[in-house]
């Protein structure tokens, strides 16, 4: 408080103390945000450098780094500005000459300007999800979701939302090659090769015999019909191999149950769900059709459903559960064992409590509980929540976080507490599984046999095994022992350089298909685009094989193209099962409109659990020491694939850790003290005899010991964008005795190597400061407070606003159902041309993503919860970036949108430092040059692309709201709400996002803005945004949102 | 004193050699200026009446025989673009239609090849301006009003100049309810 000097008397001066006290105290007070929520754990330690970099919004330019070096830097600038507007003065020519070359003859389906939609399917390996592929003039230009999907109804993955962008990749192969290879396989060339030539020489090769076929997970039924005539007209024993094959969870289903199934969760049936390790939101299985699934039981307050999460590494499942407990590998096990000793012996539930062998090997654990970080009372009332919603609970185990050594006694315990917990058949649902194929001991056996020389020819299609399996394997030691290898894949990646035969395949979006994700439900797969190079489906290159050497079932040899395979085999083997037997033609077309048949089934008859799964199995050793814990991302999965070459995909932060273009080791701050390292500080990492150094990432919620790392980093060859980039951590994974490969609970030797390696992370750039950003509360403070649990400001203002007679638009983001899963955010970038800035940028704050999810901690870091805040241009009606553009490029329309108008901006940035809400995006570099052909075609030709120089901001999709009401107007009608989605609300698959007109009472958003939870961010400002949110709710059964332990009252 | 006087000399003939360097660039830019950027409709391309391959005549098509528009332009009530009519359009009369003659035969030549004409675009406007026809046309905007009369013309030329300024003074008119929103085309 700076001393004001009068010259006045002393009693006046005490009178305008007075006077100034009062004013004071009749200003809005900020309020301290109450759950104590914070950003990074810089922030948390009070670290004197971040303080600094919090104070800087923009980060120094190259530019004036230069300028500091060289003072000639500015004057040469001015120089050539003063050129180039010299002769720009001297110019009158005309624009240059276009051409417009009309069809020859009009196809039928297309209107130049109007986009076509094609309902497909997009298969990663693991997830198959229904979409539409939104196409224009023949190309496609975005994923949409499928509402008609009966799996997800609509939503759709990061994956998904980046793939349009692999169709368009230059690294991917156009033409045969093949390799020819010196007698030690040491030095290679590469030359191109017809189809003939290589189709001749390879059926060659088949006739001789010794054929093996080893593929990913299959989920088409016509491919598995062609893999399967191949193999019966060539003799060839078909392996399926993944990374992420879910083989645990099928086995333990055989020991248990006798079925080798991997079981269809119904986590929409759950009332009380408990994870262990199994990132069900995040990587596992089918995340996006479980996301779907996990919020519809989040949505009715009345009946909300619980969910526990045992977590080693931070995962976006943790981040969700209403209870996370930190654990590390080795203690899974205990950790199903606990919940069943409490069941079972303590609490003495359940009809396996009478059971005197499963008591007694329960039992042989002494007290399971002990040791792990979870207070006895909270185990109680997880148990006793489990046994209340008998038939409605569900535990799960499994990915790669759980492939520990102890994995097959993990997958038994949590058999037996589903059955006993009367789980099996309604929300295990295993007559109508989810199809997974791939073996890690399959691929074993085809190991040692490529070792024994019984592997004549190996045709590898799609997946990736010289990278993603370690060097331990021998996979590729051994492939040299193959006569003739051929891949068929879509670039000339890690495995196909091993291989004589390179066979591009065509993209997905190029390949009729189908997918059989969940049994007796099917989807179609429809090409939206001629091939672009010279490539073939891998179904036709069987075929032709087939046909070449006469063999095999007549199907295989009389089509001409696989679309007449696919057909017919859904004439013959679908339709029937579906009871759509009768006029194939119609179903056919009714299939390609809705984009699937069949439905998900109600639920099953409960298996008869066998005991002795679990008897049989031995009690394992506890260790001790620092454990290491290999996880796949949600944007790369297993990393081996196309995936990785995607920019998109890269420049996304992960929704945890806020990382990009890179791997690392997460620690938690304590390991990190123990180690005298800081973020940043590199570490080597010595898993048995495999050395790996690794940039440190303090991540709060890990145990102590627990070092977690992402996988799929570490690329050779999948393209210019994904090469080198992070560590190919597949080497740190240990082959176990029984010859399985384990990702998890490998004891790690740690030690600092001085060295340092700057990490480049989104949110520590932003900083928000104590006030109401992010509302949380428990289950029970918002039945009993309601809409108190937020804070009301009192906002008032001289001028009555503006005045919005017709639309008025505005969108509600629930954050009780966002998971943070970040769909959206790749959406939003493919729907708006947004392009890719690099690491070094981000690390200057430079990225562009106009929508970016925010992710806050709460609590004490050794037990941090997470929560999620999708944030974007708010569309202010007072917004504070409209009065200061001083050549009014961002103005506001009557409507309600805050419109950025590209062309006029000369590029002040005012409006970027007075944005609150820091959403504002600029183009500090040519960005749009970046975009080499072909992934311009990409491009959404109702966006503008940005040059240098212009602020781009969300737009609430201005180009879908005129495209919706053209549409309206068009067929003379009013418009419908849901009619306009927004790119991030068709992405969502929890309907998290919701847009449309507020000035009707009956649209969806007006009801949601009227709900207790909704306020917006910084409402004190009266900047009057035009989203607002609605708070999250945590059904812990705490009373209220405390932080336990250390309560560190703002900063 | 002789130096101060040489020295003042110099300095005047170096003064007067600025001065009329200034002058002289003064002058060279204002003509350059009225030449050509404060011409109206400079850099607007308006009159714009490239040569076609084949000489089309709107004048003989629409004028005389009283073609609609529409028949050729068809995605335009649908489209933002107004599309140049398919060669499969064109031989649905010129299949029998005047067959002697060496345009139609050009294009027949063409149509049977499956190649097409490479027509020269009249109407452009700048890449950051997303125009709509359709939301024009179902507001009963006629063609000509923008076009001009294209029913006279025998080269298509560009009637108006196109600029901003020039579509804004129609959707300023209060009768038109046409919206002002800086996004209806810049997005």
């Amino acid at each position: 408080m700076s001393e004001i000097h009068h010259d006045h008397n002393e009693h006046d001066h005490q009178h305008d103390e007075a006077e100034l006290a009062a004013k004071k105290a009749a200003r809005p007070k900020i309020e301290k945000n109450q759950a104590n929520h914070w950003l990074s754990i810089d922030q948390y330690m009070q670290d004197p450098e971040f303080q600094k970099t919090v104070e800087t919004e923009f980060m120094s330019s190259p530019l004036r780094e230069d300028e500091a070096s060289n003072p000639w830097a500015r004057r040469e600038f001015l120089k050539l500005m003063g050129a180039s507007m010299a002769l720009s003065t001297a110019s009158c020519i005309r624009r240059p000459v276009q051409k417009i070359v009309p069809y020859n003859k009009q196809p039928e389906e297309v209107t130049f300007g109007v986009p076509n939609f094609y309902t497909s399917t997009f298969f990663d390996g693991q997830e198959g999800l229904g979409v539409l592929i939104k196409t224009r003039e023949g190309r496609p230009i975005k994923l949409e979701s499928l509402e008609t999907e009966p799996l997800t109804q609509g939503g759709t993955s990061i994956r998904a939302q980046a793939h349009v962008l692999s169709l368009y990749d230059l690294d991917r192969l156009t033409a045969p090659k093949k390799n020819l290879f010196n007698e030690k396989r040491t030095n290679k060339d590469t030359i191109s090769v017809s189809w003939e030539n290589a189709d001749t020489a390879i059926v060659e090769a088949l006739k001789k015999g010794g054929v093996y076929i080893l593929t990913g997970n299959i989920v088409s039924p016509s491919t598995q019909a062609v893999v399967k005539d191949f193999s019966e007209g060539f003799k060839a024993t078909h392996v399926a191999w993944e990374v992420l094959a879910n083989e645990d969870v099928r086995k333990g289903q055989k020991a248990s149950y006798g079925t080798d199934v991997l079981p269809f969760y119904r986590f929409d049936k759950s009332k009380m769900t408990v994870s262990i390790d199994a990132d069900f939101l995040g990587t596992w299985i089918a995340p996006t059709v479980f996301t779907r699934q996990f919020s519809k039981t989040r949505k009715d307050f009345a009946n909300m459903s619980r969910m526990v999460a045992f977590d080693s590494n931070y995962s976006l499942t943790g981040a969700n559960a209403d209870i996370r407990v930190r654990i590390k590998p080795s203690q899974q096990l205990k950790v199903a064992v606990a919940i069943a000793q409490e069941l079972i012996v303590k609490q003495g539930k359940s009809s396996y409590a009478g059971n005197g062998e499963i008591k007694n090997w329960l039992n042989s654990f002494g007290n399971a509980a002990e040791g792990l970080h979870i207070e006895p009372a909270l185990l109680k009332e997880i148990v006793k929540d489990l046994w209340a919603a008998q038939g409605e609970s569900l535990i799960v185990a499994g990915g790669l976080k759980t492939q520990t050594e102890t994995s097959a006694a993990l997958q038994a315990v949590v058999n037996l507490l589903n059955s006993a917990l009367g789980n099996d058949g309604k929300t295990v649902q295993h007559r109508r599984s989810i199809t997974s194929s791939g073996s890690h001991s399959e691929m074993a056996a085809l190991i040692t046999a490529m070792k024994d020389k019984k592997v004549k020819t190996l045709i590898i299609h799609g997946i990736n095994p010289a990278f993603a399996l370690p060097a331990k394997s021998e996979f590729k030691d051994h492939l040299k022992n193959v006569e003739t290898v051929v891949y068929i894949g879509d670039r000339m990646n890690e495995t196909a350089m091993w291989a004589n035969y390179v066979l591009p395949e065509n993209h997905s979006m190029e390949n009729w298909g189908d997918a059989e994700m969940v049994s007796g439900v099917y989807s179609i797969q429809q090409p939206a685009i001629k091939p672009m190079y010279d490539t073939q489906s891998m179904q036709i290159t069987l075929m032709n094989w087939c046909f070449q050497a006469k063999v095999g079932p007549k199907r295989i040899q009389e089509f001409e193209s696989y679309y007449d395979y696919l057909r017919n085999f859904w004439k013959t083997d679908i339709f029937p099962k579906v009871g759509k037997g009768g006029n194939f033609e119609k179903s056919w077309q009714e299939l390609l409109q809705s984009g699937s048949v069949g439905e998900v089934a109600d639920s099953d008859s409960a298996r008869s659990f066998s005991v002795s799964s679990v008897t049989d199995l031995k009690k394992p050793a506890v260790s001790d020491g620092w454990e290491l814990v290999l996880y796949p991302t949600s944007q790369l999965g297993d990393g081996a694939g196309s995936q990785a070459n995607i920019g998109w995909i890269h420049e996304l932060p992960d929704p945890i850790t806020r990382a990009v273009w890179d791997n690392y080791a997460s620690i938690s701050m304590a390991a990190a003290k123990k180690l005298n390292v800081k973020q940043n500080s590199v570490i080597e990492i010595t898993v048995g005899k495999d050395k790996m150094e690794l940039p440190v990432l303090i991540q709060p919620g890990l145990q102590d010991d627990v070092i977690a790392i992402a996988i799929g980093y570490g690329r050779t060859h999948v393209g210019s964008v994904g090469n080198g980039i992070g560590k190919n951590v597949y080497e740190l994974a240990q082959l176990a005795a029984n010859g399985q490969i384990v990702f998890a609970g490998s004891k790690v030797d740690v030690k600092a190597t001085g060295k340092k390696y700057e990490l480049a992370q989104t949110q520590t750039h932003h900083s928000m400061e104590g006030r109401q950003i992010v509302v949380e509360a428990t289950l029970k403070e918002y039945q009993t407070k309601k809409d108190h649990i937020i804070h009301k400001h009192p906002i008032w203002s001289v001028w009555s606003g503006h005045q919005y007679n017709g639309h008025k638009w505005g969108m509600a983001i629930d954050l009780n159902s966002c998971t943070g899963c970040s769909a959206c955010v790749v959406a939003c970038q493919s729907e708006n041309n947004i392009p890719v800035v690099g690491k070094k940028y981000v690390m200057q704050g430079r990225e562009m993503q106009w929508l970016r999810i925010d992710r806050y901690y709460t609590g004490n870091p050794e037990d941090a919860h997470a929560v999620f805040q999708p944030v974007m241009c708010q569309h202010c009606d007072n917004a504070p970036c409209e009065t200061v553009c001083p050549v009014l490029a961002t103005v506001h329309s009557s409507e309600g949108l805050n419109e950025m108008v590209y062309n006029r901006c000369v590029g002040t940035r005012y409006c970027s430092n007075n944005c609150p809400y820091k959403v504002r995006r600029f183009n500090w570099f040519n960005y749009a040059k970046k975009i080499a052909a072909p992934a311009n075609m990409a491009l959404n030709p109702d966006v503008g692309v940005r040059v240098r120089g212009v602020m781009e901001k969300c737009t609430f999709c201005v180009q879908r709201i005129k495209d919706g009401k053209n549409k309206a107007k068009l067929e003379n009608r009013p418009l419908k709400d849901g009619e306009i989605k927004t790119a991030c609300q068709t992405a969502c698959p929890t309907d998290g996002i919701v847009f449309g007109d507020m000035n009707d009472p009956n649209s969806q958003v007006s009801k949601m803005f009227k709900n207790e939870r909704s306020y917006a961010l910084l409402e004190e400002w009266h900047a009057a945004p035009s989203v607002r949110y609605q708070a999250k709710i945590r059904n812990n059964g705490k009373d209220q949102i405390a932080a336990s332990g250390a309560h560190e009252g703002g900063h | 004193m002789s130096i101060n006087f040489k020295k003042l000399e110099v300095k005047r003939a170096l003064k007067s050699a600025v001065s009329f360097c200034f002058l002289g660039t003064l002058v060279g830019l204002a003509s350059l200026m009225i030449g050509c950027k404060f011409q109206p409709g400079w850099g607007y391309n308006k009159g714009h009446a490239p040569e076609q391959p084949i000489p089309y005549s709107h004048e003989l098509h629409v004028g005389k025989l009283g073609m609609q528009c529409q028949y050729c332009h068809n995605q335009v009530e649908r489209s933002k673009h107004s599309n140049i009519p398919t060669l499969q359009t064109c031989m649905n009369c010129h299949m029998q239609v005047k067959t002697d003659s060496p345009h139609i035969q050009k294009m027949r030549e063409a149509f049977d090849a499956g190649n097409s004409i490479e027509w020269k675009r009249v109407h452009m406007l700048p890449d950051h301006v997303q125009f709509n026809h359709s939301a024009h046309v179902t507001k009963g905007v006629n063609c000509q009003t923008c076009h001009g009369e294209i029913e006279k013309m025998e080269v298509v030329s560009q009637h108006a100049d196109l600029s901003m300024g020039w579509c804004i003074n129609c959707h300023r008119q209060e009768e038109n309810k046409a919206p002002l929103n800086c996004t209806t085309c810049h997005h």
